[in-house]
């Protein structure tokens, strides 16, 4: 009953392969289309101007052929989409995710990416230890971990395992702690 | 030669750079092993650690012992819990994965064992002997030339993704070209494409986008499903005890390696095509051979089934390297990787490589001997106690494997907008992974930019203008097998289309 629930809940959501496609190559186009603004507007030093090959030669070109490249992908019809080598057949296409999303557990997903964000942002503040640690132990959670007697000591000991390897075997340096105590 | 030759050998088996081949085989094993970072990602780590080594040959000794143990960790929990680590062992589970549901676990190991030790010993065999003539050929090549060989190679990739994606490849390619063009240029004297970021002013780092490209999305598709990969493998595909195989099967499969070998090294020299296909062409190519009772096993856990993919996909690694060392042109993802890692220790691999480095050039090569030794001796007596990290829940295991990824990129730079950047190139790889675009073509195309715009610059100055393309002969034909390379699978494409639309 749940699971009909939340299957009818998640079927707005369905994303056919021919309308993804379609998106991808309109933002391919609109990148290539930016790139080639910037390319064309590109402010050439006066030395350079007599150059055979200027700092933007290569980049136009590169945004002209992105940009047929991407009308292309854009205009052809949805066979072109999908692989059909024997090892597209047994491996299959990524988009088996989206043809039924009410399989898959996407806050998981989703929630990994954005500690991800939150941990490369509080890498300055926290430092290397504190907040890996803290990474390591929230994903874990977030995945349905709740071991805490062991998550948390391994969490803390491989966050330390690698700075101790990096910064004192390496000699790389890694700021352990927080930013605050070396203020 | 011989002498160059000479001092590769005396270069490799210091007991230093031996000792480095082995820790690569054995940190590629174990990680290979692990779902979620496949050969492409543990180079991609490995390298900001390798490079405080300092010495190139010990380096690249270590970053090719890895990339081989990835690919041969990748069989092993194919074999065991039937979850590839990556696309080159998929068909390795064909049959290896029901030879262990039947409890010959053991024995599909060691037959993988085998196989691919034989198919990376006879690829680095053949290695040695294609190598020096394909390189003393490209001394011949001036910048325009290389241009033209670079739009080869990068060509061929979008050439060889498959049916139905060369444009696709194509489009990513282009992709990795402008990517390679923001920041710094050896050519010009002001930084292009920054969008006024100091953080862009030096370009993107390479290991930030390969980690981007290829460990994050891993990362988060295994997220998607944490249980379903958990449960992987049943309890008599886990009990490995005897490793034995006797000398009826060692007969059956001495042909298949003697055939995949030279087959998957060739696949391996071909840029774009890589140990993947190898591995599911060997499979295809040895069903079709075996005689109606064996082919009826094929699937069901039949040792010729095993023996093919493995050998294969060894022999393409090793084929791989045919036109990194030569030609200084990357075949695939993890070689992409490893021409980053040359260009980190200011070496540029291509044809003079063997002339100027040839400590390096060969003792690489030689290494390989060694690693594929150190390979079979960890696979045989050590997997059970390997094979134990396959337990490890994933759970752990996934915000690990994100870690490792942003660790790669955060070592050495100290910079958290490049883990930033790396999560942007993730969402990226995720969306375009949805839609079927292949990655690799954009990391080839982004590793091979600055040489490639290098190499047109100075051919557009030598000849002030373009006119080089048709007017040097080999120029000419290299930018027409170019043009062949790119029309022809996309006339095909649109003949297949028209079929299809014609007869629905």
């Amino acid at each position: 009953m749940r699971e009909e629930e939340s299957s009818r809940f998640l079927l707005p959501f369905r994303v056919n392969m021919l309308s993804i496609n379609r998106w991808v190559a309109l933002g391919l186009l609109a990148f290539s289309s930016g790139y080639g603004y910037l390319a064309f507007t590109y402010r050439i030093l006066p030395f350079e101007r007599f150059l055979a090959m200027k700092p933007n030669t290569l980049p136009i070109g590169l945004a002209v052929a992105g940009m047929v490249c991407s009308i292309a992908l854009l205009l052809v019809p949805e066979e072109q989409s999908s692989g059909s080598g024997e090892e597209n057949k047994v491996l299959g296409s990524d988009h088996k995710y989206l043809e039924s999303p009410e399989n898959y557990e996407w806050g998981k997903g989703a929630g990994l990416l954005i500690l991800a964000v939150i941990y490369a942002l509080s890498l300055r503040q926290a430092g290397f230890l504190i907040s890996t640690s803290v990474f390591l132990i929230f994903g874990g959670l977030m995945l349905g971990e709740r071991k805490f007697w062991i998550l948390v000591p391994v969490s803390c000991f491989a966050s330390f395992l690698v700075w101790y390897l990096v910064d004192e075997v390496l000699t790389i340096f890694m700021r352990p702690w927080p930013m605050i105590i070396y203020q | 030669m011989w002498d160059q030759m000479l001092l590769g050998i005396q270069t490799a088996f210091t007991l230093q750079n031996m000792f480095f081949a082995a820790l690569g085989c054995f940190i590629g094993t174990i990680i290979g092993m692990l779902p979620g970072l496949g050969p492409m990602s543990v180079v991609a780590i490995m390298i900001p650690v390798s490079i405080q080594i300092g010495d190139p040959s010990t380096t690249l000794i270590l970053l090719a012992g890895v990339y081989y143990g990835a690919i041969f960790g990748g069989s092993t929990s194919s074999i065991l819990i039937n979850a590839p680590g990556e696309a080159a062992v998929v068909a390795t589970s064909f049959d290896g994965y029901p030879m262990a549901r039947k409890g010959q676990a053991g024995k599909a190991l060691t037959i993988a064992a085998i196989s691919s030790f034989s198919g990376g010993t006879i690829g680095a065999i053949l290695l040695m002997g294609f190598a020096p003539v394909l390189a003393s050929f490209a001394i011949l090549f001036w910048s325009a030339e290389y241009f033209a060989l670079m739009l080869v190679g990068l060509s061929a990739v979008a050439a060889f993704a498959g049916k139905g994606k060369v444009l696709k490849a194509l489009m990513m390619t282009l992709l990795g070209l402008m990517l390679s063009t923001v920041g710094e240029s050896s050519l010009f004297n002001a930084p292009r494409f920054t969008l006024g970021l100091l953080d862009l002013q030096s370009g993107i780092h390479f290991v930030t986008l390969a980690m981007g490209l290829f460990a994050v999305p891993e990362a988060f598709f295994l997220a998607l499903d944490v249980l379903r990969g958990q449960k992987g493998g049943s309890k008599e595909a886990r009990d490995i005890s005897n490793l034995r195989i006797n000398l009826k099967e060692a007969k059956t499969i001495a042909p298949v390696i003697g055939r995949q070998s030279i087959q998957g090294f060739l696949i391996g020299v071909m840029p774009g095509a890589g140990a993947t296909i190898a591995s599911f062409l060997g499979y295809a190519v040895e069903r079709n051979l075996a005689n109606p009772e064996e082919r009826k096993e094929f699937g069901q856990g039949s040792i010729k089934g095993l023996a093919a993919p493995e050998t294969a996909n060894n022999a393409a690694s090793t084929g791989s390297f045919v036109p990194l060392l030569t030609l200084g042109i990357p075949g695939s993802g993890t070689t992409a990787i490893l021409l980053g890692a040359f260009i980190a220790l200011n070496l540029q691999p291509g044809p003079l490589l063997m002339q100027d480095r040839p400590e390096v050039f060969w003792s690489v090569i030689f290494s390989m001997y060694f690693g594929n030794i150190i390979l079979l001796i960890l696979n045989l007596p050590l997997v059970p106690y390997i094979a134990r990290l396959l337990a490890i829940p994933r759970t752990y295991l996934i915000p690990f494997v994100l870690f490792f990824a942003m660790a790669g990129a955060y070592i050495g730079q100290n910079n958290a907008t490049e883990l930033l950047l790396l999560i942007g190139f993730g969402v990226f790889a995720i969306i375009m992974r949805f839609a079927d675009y292949p990655l690799p073509p954009l990391l080839i195309g982004f590793v091979l930019g600055q040489i490639f715009e290098d190499n047109f610059g100075r051919a557009i100055r030598n000849a002030n203008g373009i006119q080089f393309l048709w007017e040097r002969p080999m120029t000419l034909a290299l930018v027409l097998a170019t043009l062949a390379f790119v029309m022809i699978p996309l006339y095909r494409d649109w003949r297949s289309r028209r079929k299809a639309s014609s007869l629905g």
